[in-house]
């Protein structure tokens, strides 16, 4: 970069000829100055995402967010996240409403991807309302992508 | 030099901002089916981190190949390559940037390493196809430069390695390369293997590199080998590389992994035998 600098500021001092100008344009130093900035910026982010995010397995918990009427049922909001070092796939989530040690209803939901280190929303609908119950949320697995 | 450099268009910011704009049709026309293929969305948050980095950091290179031998626009020296080869990821990464956002496929609520993941992903193929704008949207190479390519053993080889990897990854992400191979016999591979090689002689014999000169001064051995098996031997490793990268080849055998290759060497096969028609 530096031989480059060079030649541009010993060109600018050169003689100009109806060419156009001996100097690289302004846009083109913008433009490739960007990228470099640009490709600099992905490979170090990666790099570093590479480094710091473990290598084990997804870790993935679900929580409900909110309960809110649908229709003549009930939406329960659901957020899973991945504190885990690996993606999964296929992520299975099954919300029982229970009444002591009894299940009196069964919704479940499956997520295409949990990426490690992010959240993902969905929901699970019962003809009870979930806020009168005791909402049991459980992760039932995922396959690697 | 700086009355070569002065007759390049990268000295003039209108003609140069020409080139730009004809290079983000490029990106755009050549990215097109990868932006809309949603493997390769899903890579781009769960490949592993460091053959991405990897991939990108081997992007640049090519670019400046690519550069050399067919940019977006004329260069004389390598300074103009290097900006020209980073002003084509500007463009293809700017560009990714943008579909992805339009698309919906990167939100401002994902996690920062998921959007620079997808993003930089797509920017290889769109960085690669802004480089290509010039020849197939722009002006045609003059004779000089076509002269100083086909001259080159290096170059041609080159040539066919870029062609194979840009074709090669316009299928490499699909499920389907690993399906094909699940379905297939070891004889389909070998039927396969023998037809990738086969067209890939009738394409450089044909249209390709011994098109002139080399013709009427090499034996078909000589062609054959230099040019058809040689080429062979570049996509396939390119096709290794690439089901290496997007964490195909897992887990596979022996026979799974040479048959995945094969499948993959076909279309990259192909891409490095039509290279000086892409490129």
């Amino acid at each position: 970069m530096a031989d480059i600098r060079q030649n541009d500021i010993e060109s600018r001092s050169a003689p100009r000829d109806e060419d156009g100008s001996a100097s690289v344009s302004r846009l083109a130093w913008v433009s490739s100055g960007l990228g470099l900035l640009l490709f600099l910026g992905s490979v170090g982010v990666l790099g570093y995402e590479g480094v710091t995010r473990g290598s084990g397995p997804p870790v993935i918990t679900a929580v409900v967010e909110a309960v809110v009427p649908a229709g003549p049922r009930w939406l329960a909001h659901i957020q899973v996240t991945n504190d885990g070092g690996k993606t999964g796939a296929k992520v299975q989530v099954e919300g029982q409403l229970m009444a002591g040690d009894e299940a009196l209803e069964t919704a479940t939901a499956e997520f295409d991807y949990v990426p490690a280190g992010s959240e993902q929303k969905g929901g699970l609908f019962f003809d009870r309302d979930p806020r009168a119950h005791t909402l049991r949320l459980r992760v039932l697995g995922y396959v690697e992508p | 030099m700086d009355i070569t450099r002065q007759r390049s268009f990268l000295h003039d910011e209108a003609q140069f901002a020409r080139a730009l704009a004809r290079a983000s049709a490029g990106a755009i026309i050549f990215a097109l089916p990868l932006l809309m293929t949603m493997e390769m969305w899903e890579l781009g948050f769960y490949m592993d981190r460091f053959r991405l980095a990897l991939f990108i950091l081997v992007t640049l290179p090519v670019l400046f190949g690519l550069s050399y031998f067919a940019g977006f626009e004329e260069t004389f020296c390598w300074q103009d390559d290097l900006i020209d080869a980073l002003s084509a990821f500007a463009v293809g990464f700017l560009m990714s940037a943008a579909l992805l956002t339009v698309f919906a496929i990167v939100r401002l609520d994902q996690p920062l390493p998921e959007i620079i993941g997808k993003i930089a992903l797509q920017s290889v193929p769109a960085s690669i196809g802004a480089m290509l704008a010039r020849k197939q949207l722009g002006q045609q190479d003059d004779a000089d430069r076509e002269r100083r390519i086909r001259s080159s053993y290096p170059g041609e080889l080159f040539l066919m390695g870029a062609g194979a990897l840009f074709v090669g990854f316009n299928v490499a992400p699909t499920e389907e390369m690993i399906l094909i191979s699940y379905k297939m016999s070891p004889w389909h591979a070998v039927a396969l293997a023998v037809l990738s090689l086969g067209l890939l002689h009738i394409f450089v014999y044909t249209v390709g590199f011994a098109g002139q000169e080399s013709a009427g001064d090499d034996g078909f051995l000589s062609v054959f080998l230099r040019f058809s098996v040689a080429g062979y031997g570049i996509a396939l490793l390119i096709s290794l590389y690439l089901l290496w990268t997007f964490e195909r080849i897992a887990g596979l055998s022996m026979m799974e992994l040479v048959t995945a290759t094969v499948v993959l060497g076909f279309p990259s096969a192909l891409g490095a035998a039509t290279a000086r028609l892409i490129v």
